[in-house]
């Protein structure tokens, strides 16, 4: 461990990223999908001479290029900043790998955002055909944005064997297609492409939901209903790109939901199954509730009904969005790297020699005191998922186990077996005895220092 | 916010979009209802199976090693469990061994060995079977009682699927 | 189809059902919203019903429950989410039901001809809570078993027949398995037995007479009120919230299941910060105000002498405010519900502070 680590209390550094990445999934998601509705909205308003829809369309473009361009950018920097802070190496690796792809990326970017403003801006101001082509330009530069990024993030599931053959060679950056059109970035991009286009509905049913009832009269009426079938094509295809993305997913990755569906009770084995178990009956309702509310009733619909379809589609997102990355589990790059900054390759070297020879953060001379060491160790092994005392707890974790427990669960962890339940989510514990010794002297010390929480919920 | 009034029941509007709409209406009732029934039924109906998938785990089982049963005197006779099933073991004045499926094959009750008469009895519907084979031999039992083999070992006595 | 239709017809008076919820409408205005809350705790009275059956088929009452109900929490397939979601829909039903008698209170629902509805109401949600307050007890974890001998100190501070009240709730003097088969009784039998026809007549007054209209509403001539159908515009509306709530429950359960603490030992000090249920946090508080104030068993004797005395208030409100211009008298009425919303809430906080 050569990086600083970032210590947040309570919630972890994890859901830093998650609770910005949730948000950015929102928002950045319907800036693709939104995209190709104001372009196909606007297409049918001039084909079809609907010349009621367009002011409502241009409302709506304000509304999306407002939400997307502040809302859609900052919380992307701000993945950014997270991910480095809590993942350094992890983000550094995807940054050797992908750097180009990042700048492409960005290239796509910069063409989506200026763009968009064109397209509101120029609203009423250039012919009709040619605002259409500034739509469309839109639409494909953030349809293409997608196409990167997707494949950025898949990579981290599922990195493909030719690339997890060549690593630690150098020539990583060399294997770059290889990389990108991983196993599961097919399967995964259709089924981002359909929650864009279902996001793309939901937004507009918000944006909406607020025209003045008596201005835009059967317009707002007609589109409402317009906006809600946005949402039926993912019905009827996620099912089937989920069986396709769930059939790339590597058979060790798959373990977990099996796990969560074998293992009885309610804990950290089950999680992954409980949130798609969420994600699947909020979808249901979703669909169920835009229904009753936008498609058979467009005239009654409110901003109330629109902000409770919000509501659940953000239920939605978070639960599919954390049950993919904890899929990912142990690892944060599949195979290659551990959810603690751990390289598969490294472990031997780091068993033997220990974990923190090489580290500019061990203690030295009097300072190293077993509690200081054990805590380092902590901080670069632990921390990564575990707090103190908020989210999945180490002191409450303690506070039932004496030392005999703790070291028992050490020396599980440390040896990793192939039918421990814990290999499926936690990397193994790596570093030479004392520095295993050292650890549970922390976690002794920890549990005095705390103050018990044994009846507290989970 | 002001809502919209809409006194009568809503006139749909019948034109273009007709066949698209019953289409929704099909896909997105018809999918809710299958998400609804496999995230609502799918855990129901484990829950109510898991004893079922628990017995026939237990079921699947060949053998049961009984320790100490080989220390079981001779004219006596004990109960055990194989699997989920009530068994009976009976160590005969000979000195041979015979076990069985202690379910009654006429309407299930458990059955008992006497040693007075040398028969196991079902005192249900007044079954008999030959306490060495497991032969019906009286009452109505249609077929006779599943006979396991039974091995002697130095520390216990396994009991298996013939 | 019609076939079975027709037989139906010809026996059952469906033509008119059909022509009266043709005929019916739900007004519409700025509070409407309000109206879904009976709905939902509906709902959640569904939920239990269904969930309750589920877990009656391993639950086993007496000395086995805590036994039981650790098999149906980490043994039995999903057993967790039906008890979770059976714990959930409680809270939430007592919720929505505490929101929907508030709501009818401001909106003065309460007013002629609609007296039966708020007393059968009333008469509903205390029910709810006696079957929270029985339910509680039934896993005999640490947590129940204390809270539950917590519990009854509210109705062991009545004075004169507070003891042998508690006395033969608890069937002893002491929590015990005995308690546990008569919460049970209660819990599955007694009180489903005397809910359903109250629900049943309460539905058949909203039926009857509508729903009730806010004094703002009332003001307004009536060319000028706005409705909708009652079917199919108000019944999919229902439905959409309905399916909301049914999510709402399945997310909670999922993501907050139901934890089960240690088997329950008499003779194990209290675990620090017992507390009954949020529902009763109110109560529970407001007696232990009461008590500094008054030590003794006079402290305890006025506490619930209190609550009987706003109780009865609540439930004869309808005497009191009686006309549709009320005036000062509405005026009132209303000041004295807000009353009692910030003395729960109040109460309710310091409980919670407290521990």
């Amino acid at each position: 461990m050569n990086y600083p680590v970032w210590e947040v209390p309570i919630i972890g550094g994890a859901w830093v990223i998650g609770i910005i990445a949730i948000f950015h999934v929102m928002i950045s998601q319907f800036a693709v999908g939104g995209g190709l509705y104001l372009a196909m909205a606007e297409r049918k308003a001039l084909k079809e001479g609907h010349r009621d829809w367009l002011p409502v369309i241009k409302q709506h473009s304000k509304f999306f290029l407002l939400l997307t361009a502040i809302f859609g950018t900052v919380s992307g920097v701000g993945i950014w900043f997270a991910i480095g802070l809590v993942q350094p190496e992890a983000t550094s690796t995807l940054i050797h790998n992908f750097v180009f792809g990042w700048a492409i990326e960005w290239v796509f970017f910069l063409i989506e955002l200026t763009s968009a403003a064109v397209y509101y801006y120029t609203w009423d101001r250039i012919p009709e055909k040619l605002h259409l082509k500034v739509g469309w330009v839109y639409a494909i530069s953030s349809v293409c944005t997608l196409v990167i990024i997707n494949g950025i993030l898949t990579f981290m599931l599922t990195p493909g064997s030719t690339w997890l053959g060549i690593v630690g060679s150098g020539h990583e950056s060399a294997y770059f297609w290889n990389a990108f059109f991983n196993p599961t970035y097919w399967p995964s991009l259709f089924l981002r492409v359909l929650v864009c286009t279902s996001l793309a509905g939901v937004w507009a049913l918000v944006s909406f939901s607020r025209l003045d009832e008596e201005a835009y009269g059967e317009a707002r009426t007609r589109m409402v209903k317009w906006s809600a079938t946005w949402l039926a094509p993912s019905f009827i295809l996620t099912p089937v790109f989920f069986a396709w993305y769930i059939l790339m997913v590597p058979q060790e990755n798959k373990h977990l939901l099996e796990l969560g569906m074998s293992t009885i009770g309610s804990g950290a084995f089950t999680q992954v199954t409980r949130l798609g178990l969420v994600s699947i009956i909020t979808t249901a309702t979703i669909s169920g509730v835009v229904y009753f509310f936008a498609f058979k009733y467009p005239k009654d619909f409110t901003f109330g009904h629109a902000v409770s379809i919000v509501f659940l589609a953000l239920c939605a997102t978070a639960s599919t969005e954390y049950a993919r990355e904890a899929v990912r589990k142990p690892y944060v790059i599949g195979s290659h790297m551990y959810s603690n900054s751990v390289r598969v390759s490294e472990i031997p070297a780091f068993n033997k020699n220990g974990y923190l020879t090489t580290s500019m953060w061990r203690p030295n001379g009097l300072d190293a005191t077993p509690v200081a060491v054990g805590q380092i160790v902590f901080r670069g092994q632990c921390m990564s998922c575990h707090t103190l005392d908020g989210y999945r707890s180490m002191r409450r974790f303690l506070a039932d186990r004496d030392e005999k427990a703790i070291g028992n669960i050490l020396k599980m962890l440390r040896e990793h077996k192939e039918d421990s339940p814990y290999r499926a989510y936690m990397p193994p514990l790596v570093g030479s005895d004392e520095e295993v010794a050292a650890l549970q002297a922390y976690l002794m010390s920890l549990k005095s220092a705390g103050t018990p929480q044994g009846l507290a919920m989970k | 916010m002001s809502e919209s009034v809409n006194p009568e029941i809503q006139i749909e509007s019948s034109d273009d979009d007709g066949v698209s709409r019953r289409q929704f209406v099909k896909v997105a009732v018809g999918g809710m209802c299958l998400a609804y029934l496999g995230a609502v039924g799918y855990p129901i109906y484990r829950y109510l199976e898991s004893p079922v998938e628990k017995s026939e785990t237990l079921a699947a089982i060949k053998n049961v090693d009984l320790n100490d049963a080989q220390k079981l005197p001779v004219g006596s006779v004990m109960m055990f469990k194989f699997g989920p099933y009530p068994a009976l073991l009976i160590h005969h004045d000979n000195g041979d061994w015979s076990a069985f499926n202690a379910v009654c094959t006429h309407l299930g009750c458990t059955v008992q060995y006497h040693k007075d008469q040398d028969k196991i009895m079902c005192a249900c519907h007044g079954g008999q079977y030959d306490p060495r084979t497991g032969q019906n031999i009286a009452g109505p039992p249609p077929k006779p009682l599943e006979k396991f083999a039974v091995k002697v070992n130095a520390a216990s006595l396994t009991v298996s699927r013939a | 189809m019609s076939k079975i239709v027709d037989f139906m017809e010809e026996r059952l008076p469906l033509t008119e059902l059909a022509a009266f919820a043709k005929k019916k409408t739900v007004p519409l205005h700025r509070y409407a919203f309000w109206y879904y809350w009976g709905g939902i705790s509906l709902l959640c009275f569904i939920v239990q019903v269904f969930t309750g059956i589920l877990l009656l088929v391993y639950f086993k009452p007496g000395p086995d429950a805590y036994d039981s109900v650790r098999q149906i929490t980490y043994d039995i397939h999903f057993g967790w989410l039906i008890r979770s979601a059976h714990a959930w829909s409680a809270t939430l039903f007592l919720l929505s039901a505490f929101i929907h008698m508030f709501s009818v209170y401001f909106m003065k629902g309460y007013r002629k001809p609609r007296e039966l509805g708020w007393w059968s109401g009333i008469t509903l949600l205390l029910l709810g809570l006696l079957f929270g307050f029985s339910g509680y007890l039934l896993p005999m974890d640490e947590l129940s078993f204390f809270a539950t001998r917590v519990g009854l100190a509210i109705p062991d501070a009545i004075p004169v027949v507070g003891h042998a009240i508690s006395n033969i709730l608890r069937g002893g003097l002491e929590v015990s398995e005995i308690t546990v088969q008569r919460f049970f009784a209660l819990h599955v039998v007694v009180l489903p037995l005397l809910y359903l026809p109250i629900i049943g007549f309460h539905l058949y007054l909203v039926q009857l007479h509508g729903n009730a209209l806010p004094p703002s509403e009332e003001e307004k001539p009536a060319i000028d009120r706005k409705s909708i159908a009652f079917f199919p515009n108000f019944v999919i509306k229902d439905l959409g919230m309905w399916l909301i709530t049914l999510n709402v429950i399945a997310l909670l359960a999922s993501l907050f299941p139901q934890q089960l603490g240690k088997v329950a030992d008499p003779l194990a000090s209290a675990p620090a910060g017992i507390h009954p249920e949020w529902y009763f946090m109110s109560q529970f508080s407001t007696l232990k105000i009461v008590g500094k104030l008054i030590p003794g068993g006079l402290g305890e004797a006025a506490g619930i002498t209190l609550f009987i005395v706003g109780l009865l208030l609540w439930i004869l409100i309808p005497f009191y405010d009686v006309k549709k211009k009320g005036g000062l008298i509405a005026k009132r009425a209303t000041y004295f519900g807000i009353f009692v919303v910030v003395v729960m809430l109040v109460t309710t906080i310091l409980g919670y502070t407290a521990i």
